[in-house]
């Protein structure tokens, strides 16, 4: 065989990474050795996985690749397996990418930190494990990996343990995490005891017919276990104390990529393991989690007066747009939750990329302490303004786009099941979208505009590599919502449809005219529709809108309006106005910015403050009940 | 044209910012006054402002006492041009009663040029819309300059 | 030679009519009614209607003052983004039958891209640095936060009585909403959409920021919020935005639940005996004064006699009543919606 044929390309991706964890152990002393094998490692991981991109993406060709040329024999997956359909690869890719960026970030972000070997190290090995999560076609595997990824991420949280609160938030992260992932494994063994395979193509092929008690059990505690991977709710106090703590490149793992294997670990299992694509318990299940998730967690953000953990709790209310929008089970539900589990990789990437620099300049992300930082680092504020837009859903940016196609995809769903909860949907995700606005609003008074505190006035822009690494992103958010069009017909829809096509995932890992001979009625791929109703051409929108700015800015510049009045603040004209009084340092900011809003919820908050209460004992017993809950539902109701 | 409608306008829209300098508040009532039902000064285009940069004319009240006098000079600074100041009551112009006084740093026309003084303790409504009519004129006078 | 053609239209349409000139125009010759109306419900004379334009003028020729602390750049391009992001907004609101473009945005997308005027003024607050700006554009986000809720409400009511009435399941398409009414007489005789109506128009003076609903730019207690800074032409431009915002949703209001009256005009010309190129001048013409005149009539309602009777609403005050007796009536008609009356 070709060592260099498509087969081999998703081992490698997943090779590369954990060879330059181990040779970075090795030889790591020398930061030119250690900067090259991360960036040469995770540039190469991205590669191999666009090279799959033509075969899988366009050709719809599903690559199975056997380690040690194990295949099936006898019916029995015996060998372990790299399963990549369109939407393994549409993870794949979102991965790769990213984890890319942060590793041009880190090379001066981490610049100060001492045991920066080990850093890489470990960064790698998260980023391997996630990749391999996502492309692996074995649940044993998966459980491997989730493990592998876990313990980095726990690693990479209390890294700066010198941090309040490190230790504290990776010991948490470390207790709840090892919960979900015994639940993984657990679920893993109900599944094996039951069907004597771990391959998930066969899996996919005998779980239909045989839905036991015990199946149902593995569901509730596989389910369980990607959602504390996902930091839904109820575990979500977890991700923003491991974000406050983490470095921000790692941050960015955590929310981009770390949460994005629990969503995919999610639609593997509800939709190809146990196919339930038109069951309405169990869309009401995660499309319920997701409302849920999508509204607690930007009220939490909205109270909020750290960056990061801001950041970390709008993280997982746009991951519950993901699920909220993947539990609808319309093709197009399906295409817009990927969409803007896409669009959140690479906007909240930005965003915690923008909040490390303010920290690596500053020193803090307290929005108390911060202000006025847009005159002494302006390609920051510009890039956290496109993120901020993005993650807010204004037009043009990427989560327009998405939201847009989720408010459709909802609300064609209650039209279509003539279904009035799923109405609720749709407003919420409406609602949530504003309060997101009204919480980056926060941000941008309170960190970039406003007034420069004494301290801060020797502040400088951030170095290069992470103006570059946050301008790729930058770059990414506006081109994915400029082109819709483009992105849904190359990237989400594959992965759509990808979810419909379990047969051809069961046939391609168990050879040709298995799910057949095994199940009673193969689910059928018929083609899945992608009709939107909604009209929104965002190329069009932006041309009128430079014809018409460039319309004003020459009946502008004609009456002067650019000659404007400037002087030094030494002079009391352009001294601001304080009713008459000398200038003093007044910042309006922080979390009480929206008081009028707040006021009016003042119960609901006070009701989430004392649930919050941020001992490690009650996030625990919040998942026992979690799963205890889910293990009712998926008994009694499922 | 746009010069012209400029030019035209400026006289149209006076709008005003009112500083007390100390006053007894007989003078902003009656500025107030002004802009009520029965004298209706909006149909000149007059209108009260929030902030010294919105403003055209500044109306000060009161004897510039000591403790105002540096907020008022600051606040008029803050008056984009072309601009006007006017005085209204006796106590901006000559320190009225206070005159002589300690706590008195008055009048005002000792410290920026005032363009317009109505006096009078208080002045009439008819009086203050009379001055502030001049004071637009004034003002389109200078604004003319400005080019 | 007809691409060329096509250009120069569009341009026209940006430049021209429904774009600048137009929005120019009626935005300020509305501002002005409203204050004229106001002043006669008070008693007064009143300024004159062309009031508002001698304002913009006259600030077009004032300094421009940029404070020591403000971020130049952004203070002085938000207030041009605004406008010109309202403007393309106008550009896709239908005068009956005639819309410049239909096919780039619907409704709830003109939901979205009405906030970016509402944060061009949160981000030229921001960025001058002053802390009554700060407190004016916490407010300024608090309202749009309570228009945000009732106004969806009524556009998803919308779209779920027209696409019913189609077979289309939902429509949000502007133009088609305006054809269903030219073919099936206007929203609002339909019971659901009435309490949609009463709804749509309590939101217009929260959305445009007029009184009782100007928390946000209380000139007597926080100095204009938002605008404490700005001076000249920048602060002209914000006033001209704000007018123009009253144009925007008094038009949206009247594409959304009076589109019926376009056939009464074209009934009109009918009966008149008039056909052909000349007849669809005149009716083209007759609709954009009969646009107007509908849009002055609407601000008489929404905009001047709430102002003339009623006392400016705390922000709390103003969320709770927008999160309750608005969005309740929204809601209300979204259920009557959903079972087909």
């Amino acid at each position: 065989m070709n060592m260099l044929s498509l087969q081999h390309f998703p081992i490698y991706s997943i090779m590369v990474l954990f060879l330059g964890a181990f040779l970075i152990v090795v030889f790591g002393r020398s930061k030119v050795v250690r900067h090259s094998v991360a960036l040469l490692a995770t540039c190469a991981s991205m590669l191999f996985m666009m090279g799959l991109i033509k075969p899988v993406m366009l050709g719809g060709e599903i690559i199975s690749y056997w380690m040690g040329a194990r295949v099936p024999a006898g019916g029995y997956a015996i060998g372990i397996a790299l399963e990549v359909d369109a939407l393994s690869l549409f993870f794949g890719l979102l991965v790769s990418t990213v984890v890319f960026v942060a590793c041009i970030y880190s090379i001066q972000y981490m610049s100060h930190d001492d045991n920066v070997p080990q850093y890489y190290t470990l960064f790698l090995m998260l980023a391997g494990g996630v990749m391999g999560m996502v492309l692996t076609g074995d649940l044993f595997n998966m459980f491997i990996m989730v493990e592998i990824l876990t313990f980095a991420a726990v690693a990479l949280t209390a890294f700066r343990n010198t941090v309040t609160g490190a230790l504290e938030a990776a010991f948490k992260y470390l207790v709840v995490g090892s919960i979900g992932s015994t639940c993984i494994l657990a679920g893993t063994i109900v599944l094996y005891a039951q069907m004597h395979t771990l391959n998930l193509g066969q899996l996919a092929a005998l779980i239909p017919g045989n839905l036991t008690t015990s199946t149902k059990l593995a569901f509730a505690l596989l389910f369980i276990g990607f959602c504390t991977k996902a930091f839904l709710v109820p575990f979500h106090p977890l991700a923003a104390d491991a974000h406050g703590a983490a470095p921000a490149s790692i941050s960015v793992l955590i929310s981009g990529v770390l949460t994005k294997s629990g969503i995919y670990g999610i639609i593997r299992l509800t939709y190809f393991l146990f196919q339930s694509m038109g069951l309405g318990t169990m869309q009401f299940w995660l499309v319920f989690l997701g409302s849920v998730s999508m509204f607690v967690c930007v009220t939490m953000a909205l109270a909020q007066h750290d960056f990061k953990r801001l950041l970390a709790f709008h993280s997982i209310s746009q991951i519950g747009y993901v699920l909220a929008a993947v539990g609808l089970s319309t093709a197009l539900g399906i295409s817009a939750g990927v969409y803007h589990a896409m669009n959140h990789t690479i906007f909240k990437g930005l965003l915690f990329l923008a909040a490390g620099a303010v920290l690596h300049e500053t020193g803090t992300t307290d929005l108390g302490k911060l202000g006025g930082l847009s005159k002494k680092m302006p390609v920051t504020t510009v890039m956290f303004l496109v993120g901020a837009a993005a993650i807010s859903g204004i037009p043009p940016f990427n989560g327009f786009a998405s939201k847009w196609m989720i408010y459709q995809a909802s609300y064609q769903k209650a039209v279509e099941s003539n279904n009035i909860g799923f109405l609720a949907v749709t407003i919420c995700a409406l609602v949530t979208s504003t309060l997101t606005l009204a919480s980056f609003v926060k941000v941008t008074q309170s960190v970039f505009f406003g007034q420069l505190p004494k301290e801060y006035e020797n502040v400088k822009e951030v170095p290069f590599g992470m103006r570059l690494a946050m301008g790729i992103l930058a770059a990414l958010c506006i081109v994915t919502g400029l082109v819709p069009n483009y992105v849904t017909r190359f990237l989400t829809e594959p992965a759509a449809k990808a979810v419909y096509h379990v047969g051809a995932y069961i046939n391609s890992a168990m050879g040709a005219g298995y799910a057949e001979s095994v199940m009673q009625t193969v689910p059928v791929a018929a083609e899945p529709s992608f009709v939107q109703h909604g009209v929104w051409s965002p190329v069009s929108w932006l041309c009128l809108l430079m014809i018409a700015l460039l319309a004003l800015t020459v009946v502008a510049t004609s009456a002067k309006y650019d000659k404007v009045s400037l002087g030094e603040a030494t002079d009391t004209k352009y001294q601001l106005f304080y009713g008459g009084e000398k200038n003093f340092y007044s910042q309006v900011g922080s979390d009480d910015l929206f008081w009028g809003f707040k006021h009016n919820w003042r119960h609901y908050f006070s009701f989430m403050h004392e649930l919050h209460s941020g001992v490690v004992n009650d996030y625990a017993l919040w998942a026992v009940v979690a799963l205890a809950l889910a293990t009712l539902y998926a008994l009694v109701v499922l | 044209m746009f010069k012209n409608l400029i030019k035209e306008s400026t006289g149209k829209s006076p709008w005003l910012f009112h500083i007390n300098a100390g006053s007894c508040n007989g003078c902003d009532i009656e500025l107030v006054s002004v802009l009520t039902p029965r004298y209706d000064a909006e149909r000149l285009g007059f209108k009260l402002t929030g902030s010294p940069r919105h403003a055209d004319i500044v109306v000060v009240t009161g004897p510039v006492t000591a403790q105002s006098l540096d907020r008022v000079l600051r606040t008029i600074s803050q008056v984009p041009e072309p601009r006007c100041i006017v005085t209204m009551g006796s106590c901006p112009q000559s320190g009225n009663v206070f005159r002589g006084s300690y706590a008195i740093a008055g009048p005002l026309s000792k410290y920026v040029h005032v363009d317009v003084d109505v006096a009078g303790c208080t002045p009439k409504p008819e009086a203050v819309i009379d001055g502030l009519a001049l004071a637009t004129k004034i003002l389109a006078e200078k604004r003319g300059q400005m080019e | 030679m007809a691409l060329i053609l096509q250009a120069l239209r569009y341009l026209v349409y940006v430049l021209v009519f429904p774009g600048f000139l137009f929005c120019f125009m009626t935005g300020l010759l509305l501002c002005g009614i409203d204050r004229k109306l106001v002043a006669r419900m008070q008693k007064r004379v009143g300024p004159p209607i062309l009031q508002p334009f001698y304002d913009f003028f006259k600030l077009c020729g004032k300094e421009t003052i940029v404070p020591a602390a403000a971020n130049r750049t952004v203070f002085l391009l938000a207030p041009l983004v605004g406008l010109a992001a309202l403007v393309v907004i106008q550009l896709f609101i239908p005068v009956f039958r005639f819309s410049a473009f239909n096919s780039i945005a619907d409704v709830i997308v003109i939901l979205y891209l009405l906030l970016i005027p509402a944060l061009s003024v949160i981000m030229g607050g921001a960025a001058s640095g002053s802390p009554y700006a700060g407190v004016g554009l916490s407010r300024e986000m608090v309202t749009i936060l309570s228009c945000e809720l009732p106004l969806l409400l009524v556009l998803l009511a919308i779209g779920k009585v027209v696409g019913t009435a189609l077979g289309t399941g939902i429509c949000f398409s502007l133009s088609k909403i305006v054809d269903y009414q030219m073919a099936h007489g206007s929203l609002l005789g339909k019971l659901s959409m009435i309490p949609a109506a009463v709804a749509f128009l309590l939101v217009i003076p929260g959305e445009t920021g007029n009184h009782p609903f100007d928390a946000a730019e209380a000139e007597t207690e926080i100095c204009e919020g938002p605008l404490a800074e700005y001076s000249g032409a920048p602060l002209g431009v914000y006033k001209l935005s704000h007018a123009v915002k009253m144009l925007t949703m008094t038009s949206l209001f009247v594409a959304l639940f009076l589109g019926g009256i376009g056939t009464g005009i074209e009934n009109l010309m009918f009966q008149l005996g008039l056909s052909g190129g000349a007849a669809g001048a005149v009716a083209f013409l007759l609709e954009i004064l009969v646009l107007f005149l509908l849009c002055a009539v609407l601000t008489f309602l929404t905009i001047s006699v709430v102002h003339a009777v009623t006392a400016r609403l705390r922000i709390e005050q103003l969320f709770k009543y927008y999160w309750t007796v608005v969005a309740g009536l929204a809601l209300i008609s979204l259920v009557l919606a959903w079972y087909g009356l």
